[in-house]
């Protein structure tokens, strides 16, 4: 009842292809939004701020940019630590390098650098297909990882990279020194920019383009789409997201870092986000990060509370089995992942409570 | 039939000497023959004869080992299908080759893609010229889905759609790309007599009002018989017959080719 | 600015040199060394090939591929180290890992494959790789999380080594008595498997199975014991995998990210076959030994950790279907 679309009717095709086209979606995302950019700045502690939301907002973006990659084109990458890297390095590299560029700038262009990095490790693509793609992006991420360990230019010969303090309007948002809601409304910024960007993407003629290739790569090539140009466009797009989600990983959370905190384990757990937020779903890559994000603090603070203490080796070990439980639950149950149970559960709430 | 009102026009395309092989297998012959503009041409003939072959070979997906394709007047160099899009060559297939996981109005707005011409940036901005080209496109295929009739599944994914309106859609999606040469294979395949009569519906009317030049693979000898202008036969990766329907109809190698018999056999007895 | 493009230009020179010229050099002072590096590479390959050979079995019956056979090297090499170290005597110890493989390959064929038959061939690869964390938190629990020695005397595994070439070459070549055991263990066990599956009739009915599951149903195949089975025989193999990469260093996870080097070998060998995944390893093996060793001057340590890929990267360029896999038609 409450979830009913009925009555409203669109008499445009302008109305028609709106993100939300129902009042009831409207309603909600507009309460949403006033919880993250006041409810939550404002009462939430700092620890929630930096742990939980912090995370699940450059994860989320981190997500999103995989998914244009894997959920849209199909093009399965193991490779999305290495870019998120090449994010993290060059913007850490620019900020030291260039001490007046205002640090939004600095993000902007850190996601330039991984989307040329990402258009190289995705030549391969043109020929190959498949779990022989994922092994090629593979190539990528250890590559990339070496590169960032043992050339020293990139780290300046130090053993870790920093998140450089700089301030926006006279406010510290980088580094140690700034606060969690400073740090929380710069990740929140990039990230409802390039969400809605990601969201207008895929609804136009690129993601349709994108998905064809998914669906049936030979159909797409016989009706004009050039496979190797769109394919690149999906790993420059995406690689510019996972670029700008390593940078604000480090700019924003870790503060300082070494290189290999973006390894391979990093890259599988943005790769878990999207398959259990749903392949190919905006909204999915969010949900994904958020259960991906919460989950681990679930495990070491919950058993806690219940009185029964777990040493966080353990913790650590449980949340590699739940994780990997989860995956395969998800793949077997519902491949479309959250972002789908959440549209069958709309579905039920037009008809709750009179379903017949 | 209507087909005092279309004037059949210049050659299109012309295939010369066409010989193609996989491997040593030889799947077309020194085939030969031509389309012209507005014309509705079938390409028949026996299971493995080399139809679906021919029609790779149009639009680039085959590229034979000999032979010289024109197209309006100009030799083809060797291109990929989507040069062959580009040229204004749109076809189906006879496994439904639609994107199973979009629905039915993103499916037949690929059929746009050509014509679109705002780049990714504008794209993702939603907004300005690019909304408006989006919306100028919706109309036209919002056109192509009143005429074939599909309004109800507009927003369903075609995955989920039945045999019959997949294949709709699937010609729905060509239809949107507005092309010159229309390649059709076995349009009507696995339907039922209903179903098959609205598809030749949509054929002849596509040809009529946009005047769309046709080539199109089909079993059904009557809906060929009915509703093309020549008919091109081929057997064993050669050209056996080319000529208007009723002439082919009695053509000795066609319908020894159909029968599998040779004419001394039948004489015997 | 003259002089910083000179500065770049000298770099280069240096840069390029150091790749392809100054290793031919080296290889002409110390000829032994070649040697050496040219049998660790062997060696190396030698391992890679015994996880590569778990991957073929999988792939070529069930169309599966397995992401977590790095993780089941490291499950049984970890239950026959931990078995001996309970005081089982060591046949017992390896009967014992056998039965864990195979209770797992019935596991795996009831919790993961069947609920997934007929999905596309990505949905049950990102399936291994959640088995594959599965499998290493689970293990970790049961094991510990630290790496475990080998007990190579109790397994009887000769450990020495032997110099050879010494007349010739100048100075001699050490070869481990631990590589030519897992050489000849590896040489066996290939011998096996190719017998197996082509003169066997459970091995014909594998490779239909392989071809297609559908077919093989229809004509009588009982798709879900060739899943156990093979399952269980790339646990078996994985058991050997697992003893002599820990022989090597220790038996430990860490194993299970080396294990991906397997990925690579079976690009360039391709996914079907097995002596392609004997000479994949082979060659990626040697190639990063020789990259590693040679070109440490220009690109420091640690160039073997991607150089594999890489090579099969270039390699699938030029031929998407590996050195040895059929070529690909496409059909519509």
């Amino acid at each position: 009842m409450i979830y009913r679309e009925a009555g409203q009717f669109k008499t445009s095709y302008a109305a028609d292809q709106a993100i939300f086209p129902i009042l009831q979606d409207r309603i909600a995302v507009a309460i949403m939004m006033v919880v993250a950019l006041v409810v939550i700045p404002m009462f939430g502690s700092d620890y929630f701020l930096e742990i939980i939301m912090i995370n699940v907002l450059f994860f989320s973006l981190a997500a999103i940019g995989l998914n244009l990659l894997t959920g849209y084109t199909g093009q399965i990458s193991l490779g999305t630590g290495g870019f998120m890297a090449v994010g993290a390095v060059s913007s850490y590299k620019m900020a030291i390098l260039f001490p007046d560029l205002n640090i939004i700038l600095i993000f902007l262009l850190s996601g330039l650098f991984a989307a040329a990095v990402g258009i190289l490790f995705g030549l391969p693509s043109l020929r190959i297909k498949g779990f022989y793609l994922a092994v090629a992006t593979l190539a990528a991420q250890f590559f990339l990882d070496w590169l960032f360990l043992r050339v020293d230019w990139f780290t300046n010969a130090s053993t870790a990279i920093e998140g450089v303090p700089r301030s926006l309007f006279g406010v510290t948002i980088t580094g140690p020194a700034a606060t969690p809601v400073a740090k929380y409304y710069v990740a929140l910024g990039f990230v409802l920019v390039f969400a809605l960007i990601a969201k207008n993407l895929v609804r136009s003629q690129v993601g349709r383009a994108w998905m064809a290739i998914r669906d049936m790569d030979i159909a797409a090539e016989i009706i004009g789409i050039r496979p190797l140009r769109t394919k690149l466009l999906a790993f420059a797009i995406s690689s510019f997201y996972c670029g700008i989600a390593g940078s604000l990983m480090l700019f924003l959370f870790y503060d300082s870092a070494e290189p290999d905190l973006f390894d391979i384990n990093l890259s599988f757990k943005v790769l878990f986000m999207i398959i259990i937020g749903g392949l190919g779903s905006i909204l999915g890559s969010f949900l994904g990060a958020a259960f991906i994000v919460t989950i681990p603090v679930i495990l070491t603070n919950a058993p806690d509370l219940l009185g029964l203490p777990i040493s966080s080796e353990l913790a650590k070990h449980l949340e590699f089995m739940i994780f990997g439980a989860l995956i395969i639950f998800f793949l077997i149950v519902e491949p479309h992942g959250l972002a789908r149970l959440w549209q069958i559960a709309k579905e039920k709430l037009r008809q709750w409570p009179f379903p017949y | 039939m209507t087909t005092s009102t279309r004037r059949i026009g210049d050659t299109l395309l012309k295939l010369e000497d066409i010989s193609l092989s996989f491997g040593g297998v030889k799947a077309l012959t020194n085939i030969s023959f031509e389309i012209k503009e507005h014309e509705i041409l079938a390409i028949i003939g026996p299971n493995g004869a080399g139809k679906s072959s021919m029609l790779n070979v149009i639009n680039g997906f085959y590229h034979p080992q000999e032979g010289r394709i024109t197209f309006r007047g100009q030799v083809r160099r060797q291109m990929r299908p989507y040069d062959a899009a580009r040229q204004g060559i749109a076809r189906t297939f006879q496994n439904i080759a639609l994107f199973k996981g979009m629905s039915t109005l993103d499916n037949i707005m690929t059929g746009r893609l050509l014509k679109m011409k705002r780049n990714f940036l504008w794209q993702a901005l939603y907004w300005g010229p690019a909304l408006k080209e989006e919306l100028e496109h919706r109309k036209v295929v919002e056109r192509v889905i009143d005429f074939l009739e599909i309004q109800a599944i507009r927003k369903t994914p075609v995955g989920r759609l039945p045999y019959g309106l997949q294949k709709r859609v699937e010609l729905g999606r060509a239809l949107a790309a507005e092309p010159d040469l229309l390649l059709l294979d076995e349009p009507m395949a696995g339907m039922n007599v209903e179903e098959k009569e609205d598809m030749c519906r949509f054929i002849l009317d596509v040809n009529d009002e946009f005047g769309t030049t046709i080539a199109l693979i089909e079993h059904d000898m009557s809906v060929v018989m009915d509703i093309s202008d020549r008919v091109v036969v081929l057997d064993y990766g050669r050209k056996i017959a080319d000529g208007p329907p009723e002439e082919v109809r009695r053509n000795k190698d066609v319908i020894d080719a159909y029968l599998g018999v040779s004419h001394e056999e039948m004489a015997a007895e | 600015m003259e002089a910083v493009g000179l500065d770049v230009l000298t770099w280069m020179v240096d840069f390029l040199s150091g790749l392809f010229v100054d290793p031919f050099f080296a290889v002409a002072r110390r000829p032994d060394k070649l040697v050496q590096i040219l049998i660790q590479g062997v060696s190396a390959g030698v391992m890679y090939s015994l996880i590569a050979l778990g991957f073929v079995l999988i792939f070529k019956a069930s169309g599966v591929f397995n992401f977590a056979q790095g993780i089941m090297v490291v499950f049984a090499g970890l239950s026959v180290v931990v078995l001996i170290e309970a005081g089982v005597p060591a046949i017992l110890a390896i009967a014992g890992a056998v039965v864990v493989m195979i209770v797992m390959a019935f596991a795996i064929e009831r919790l993961v494959l069947r609920p997934l038959v007929n999905q596309d061939g990505i949905i049950l690869f990102m399936a291994t790789i959640g088995l594959a964390f599965f499998l290493e938190g689970f293990g970790q629990i049961i094991f510990g999380a630290d790496p475990k020695p080998v007990p190579v005397d109790a397994l009887m595994i000769p450990d020495g080594k032997i110099k050879v070439l010494g007349g010739l070459l100048g100075k001699p070549v050490r070869i481990y008595e631990l590589d030519l055991t897992a050489a000849g263990f590896g040489a066996l066990m290939v011998a096996a498997i190719i017998v197996f599956l082509n003169r066997t009739k459970i091995g014909r009915a594998l490779r239909a199975v392989a071809d297609d599951n559908q077919a093989a149903l229809s004509v009588g195949i009982p798709l879900r014991t060739i899943w156990v089975l093979v399952w269980s025989l790339a646990g078996i193999v994985a058991i050997f995998a697992g003893v002599m990469w820990g022989a090597q260093s220790q038996a430990g996870f860490s194993l299970a990210v080396l294990a991906l080097k397997a990925l690579p070998v079976l690009i360039l060998g391709g996914f079907t076959s097995v002596p392609g995944a004997i000479i994949g390893g082979t060659i990626i093996g040697v190639g990063e030994k020789l990259g590693e060793f040679y070109w440490r001057g220009v690109m420091g340590d640690g160039v073997e950790q991607w150089l594999g890929y890489v090579i099969a990267l270039i390699v699938l360029l030029v031929r998407p279907q590996g050195l040895f896999g059929e070529k690909i038609i496409e059909r519509i």
